[in-house]
């Protein structure tokens, strides 16, 4: 038993220690290992990093011109999402400012609108929004309900005042106060949103793209792989590991970056415990390097890998229920959602870290993940040991009759 | 070169030879049809009901008396939420949350009907989870209607025991504000991300193709070859070889165009004529993008790395979601560094909102900027294509 363990050892600190020299000596897969993780999210995290869209530019077209009408645009004016830029003569010349992206909403205000509150109608204005983003959209519509509960209940209380015995009790404030809280994300920003689901599709991502690079390597310059697979090849098992704990040893310290240091940074919400949360990428960092191991399979150049690799980042962004959530997606998209690791690293990542969950209350999302995990490192094993390490031979046995 | 062979040399012959590439490699079917039409397909199959109503969501009812049970009944009864769980507190509601199996709650407090007559006014709270913006939003408008909704009911009974009896409702709400989005009035999010994101999805193939198929010939020395054909022509060389690319994705671009605007029959205000000639124009602009990168770094795998880069950054920094005028200046302005911010304006400004084609005429000239940008880095290709030396 202790010499076969002896031999176990070696082999795999062999194995190690070749892929670590493979590694090292290729810049591009340096680049990939190490760039990727690190500069990516910190761009991405800097594009979304206002967090809030403030301030748009709205035209006002007031036909009435009266107090309150006034008022009303003041108002507006000193809400956060809203900047009125000015007073446009007519629907026309508001209409030129807003096609040449002067203004993204016009205010009308019709003719008479004072008139109708002190005839005790309801005053009615119409806000026209730009539609092509709808985060500009929700900012105006945000503004525009508040404006209108606003001053709507500055108007009932100057009247009710006047008319009923019950006035003082309902003008000494609300009678009937509403609020609301955000959770996790409180300050509704759009970065705190949107980066940790991006960072685990990152992580997932790098991972997949680090393992299919150097696979690809090694079947375009066979004299890479470092030993002779015609006679003799260490057990397939062991290299596989010997392999994985090699990117898994390069790649800890972009990780612990990703998952930790990226929302600090940023000042994300972080509500989650630092070791639950590792805990939780684990079993996301086998299942991808498990489906790294299976995508060597196909990937014949180190190139093809990319077209893979960004077509891919794609469909699994909109398939983790970041931007569409999952209960409104069809059974066949749920179906083929579920068999991305992403997908549940995703969603249990999100819970934990912004909403504080526990790794317990995630307790589905980790448990598809370790499912994930053996099953992908068992078709990678059956990949390496059926198409890659054949393939090898082959390319090797081609080069050396080419070299001689 | 000979003239008198036309079979090997000349334009004809590289596009034909550019033509058998594409068609005897699998890797070019699937990145010029099948990875485009199912990233298409996803998106719209993927967002088929346009908006994700029927939130799942809870109502914590710590009252229990006629009136909370009103506002459940009330709440449950909106389009936008599915109520879901009735649970007992405030913390088993959170821990829903957090469990992911709702994404907002509404909170009754106790003695709730008992505090509101007696004038204390009580507070109803509401919660949103807002680390998923789209059903939280939709979470979030729900809820406040219904909180307004139950608040104007409630002042319709204590004026009317006042003994008003004038017209109640210009009383609840004098003033009203009605927003009407423009061109998608439903709000649909099909709409909005579609017609970004697939136009991305494209540009995102081209670089690629272009890149792969243009390093390819160097990679592998045929370059010295594809250079004679043309009579040592760079010009001739390049446009013939991309020539049947262009002819594909031009078919693949009028595909997208009557997809998304005819069988998915999303808006179109304005002029179908430039409509169709911006998509075309896009799938020029991103060719001589691609051939620009190519020229900066003639070799496969870098011109590929950048392509792929900045292909998938696109996405963010194009500024679908998140407007360039609210990111930080040094970053907006990277927002207009890739064709397919163009593309995206030019659907804005004609389809969906219909405004002439003078308010985008910049975006089109940007399109012939992209188109003329190779011709300041071809003698660089021509170089590099002479001389093939593959660096790994």
């Amino acid at each position: 038993m202790l010499p076969d363990m002896k031999k176990i050892v070696s082999q795999f600190v062999d194995v190690y220690l070749r892929e670590f020299r493979l590694i090292g000596k290729d810049m591009g897969l340096i680049l990939f290992f190490v760039f990727l993780p690190l500069a990516y999210p910190v761009i991405y995290s800097l594009i979304y990093n206002p967090e809030v869209v403030r301030d748009v530019p709205l035209v006002i077209v007031d036909h009435d011109r009266s107090a309150t009408s006034r008022e009303m645009a003041r108002m507006l004016d000193a809400t956060q999402e809203v900047w009125v830029i000015g007073y446009a003569t007519d629907l026309n010349e508001a209409r030129d400012a807003m096609a040449r992206q002067d203004a993204f909403a016009i205010l009308e205000i019709p003719a008479g609108f004072e008139r109708r509150v002190g005839r005790e109608e309801q005053a009615e204005a119409v806000m026209f929004c730009d539609m092509t983003l709808l985060l500009r959209y929700r900012g105006f519509l945000v503004a525009a309900t508040n404006v209108m509960t606003t001053l709507g209940s500055e108007i009932t209380m100057q009247r009710i005042d006047e008319i009923a015995p019950l006035a003082t009790t309902i003008a000494q404030g609300d009678p009937m106060p509403i609020s609301n809280i955000s959770m996790g994300n409180i300050e509704n920003g759009f970065d705190s949103f949107i980066m940790p689901g991006i960072v685990i599709l990152i992580l997932q991502q790098a991972i997949i793209l680090a393992i299919g690079m150097a696979g690809g390597a090694k079947r375009e310059r066979p004299e890479l792989i470092g030993y002779n697979p015609v006679n003799t090849a260490p057990s397939y098992f062991i290299t596989m590991m010997a392999q994985m704990t090699c990117y898994i040893t390069i790649l800890i310290v972009p990780i612990i970056f990703l998952i930790h240091y990226i929302p600090l940074i940023f000042a994300f919400p972080m509500a989650g415990s630092n070791l639950q949360i590792f805990a939780f990428i684990i079993p996301l960092v086998l299942a991808s390097c498990g489906v790294g191991f299976m995508i060597q399979g196909v990937v014949r150049e180190r190139e093809s890998i990319f077209v893979i690799w960004v077509v891919t980042s794609v469909i699994f962004l909109f398939l983790s229920g970041l931007t569409w959530p999952r209960y409104a997606m069809g059974p066949v998209w749920t179906l083929v959602s579920d068999l991305i690791p992403a997908t549940w690293g995703v969603e249990g990542f999100i819970r934990m870290n912004t909403n504080g969950a526990t790794i317990s209350q995630v307790a589905p999302c980790y448990t598809a993940l370790w499912i994930q995990a053996a099953v992908y490192l068992a078709l990678g094993y059956v990949v390496q040991r059926w198409v890659v390490r054949p393939a090898e031979r082959r390319a090797l046995i081609r080069r050396s009759q080419y070299l001689s | 070169m000979s003239g008198n062979n036309r079979n090997i040399y000349g334009f004809w012959a590289i596009a034909k030879r550019s033509l058998l590439q594409i068609v005897r490699r699998p890797i070019y079917w699937v990145a010029f049809f099948l990875l485009p039409l199912f990233c298409f397909i996803m998106l719209s199959t993927l967002m088929e009901e346009g908006l994700p109503v029927q939130v799942p969501a809870a109502i914590v009812d710590k009252d229990g008396t006629e009136l909370s049970r009103n506002i459940s009944q009330t709440l449950a009864g909106m389009q936008m939420v599915d109520i879901q769980y009735t649970p007992d507190s405030f913390t088993e509601a959170r821990h829903l949350m957090q469990e992911g199996k709702i994404f907002g709650y509404f909170l009754i407090p106790e003695n709730y009907e008992a505090q509101l007559l007696a004038g204390r006014a009580p507070e109803i709270t509401f919660y949103t989870n807002m680390t998923y913006y789209v059903p939280a939003s939709l979470l979030f408008k729900t809820f406040k209607a219904t909180a307004l909704y139950t608040k104007a009911g409630l002042a319709v009974n204590v004026i009317g025991s006042a003994g008003v009896t004038s017209d109640v409702t210009s009383m609840l709400q004098p003033v009203n504000i009605t927003t009407r989005g423009i061109g998608n009035p439903e709000l649909n999010y099909a709409i909005y991300l579609c017609n970004s994101f697939a136009p991305c999805v494209l540009q995102l193939m081209i670089l690629l193709v272009t890149c792969f198929s243009l390093g390819q010939e160097i990679k592998y020395h045929t370059s010295v070859h594809l250079l004679n054909m043309a009579g040592g022509s760079i010009y001739r060389a390049i446009a013939a070889k991309m020539l049947p690319q262009t002819i594909i994705w031009w078919i693949i671009a009028l595909f997208l165009e009557s997809w998304l605007f005819r069988w998915q029959a999303y808006p179109v205000n304005g002029s179908w004529l430039w409509l169709t000639i911006s998509e075309l124009m896009f799938v020029l602009a991103c060719q001589g993008m691609a051939i620009f990168f190519f020229g900066i770094l003639p070799n496969l795998r870098l011109s590929l790395s950048v392509s792929a880069l900045l292909g998938i950054l696109s996405f963010s920094i194009a500024a679908f979601s998140f407007p360039a005028q609210s990111m930080y200046p040094a970053i907006g302005i990277f927002s207009w560094l890739m064709p397919i911010r163009y593309n995206f304006l030019i659907y804005g400004n004609i389809a969906l909102n219909g405004l002439p084609l003078y308010y985008s005429r910049i975006w089109f000239v940007m399109y012939i900027v992209y188109m003329l940008l190779p011709l300041t880095v071809l003698w660089r290709i021509r170089r590099e294509m002479a001389q093939p030396v593959y660096a790994p």
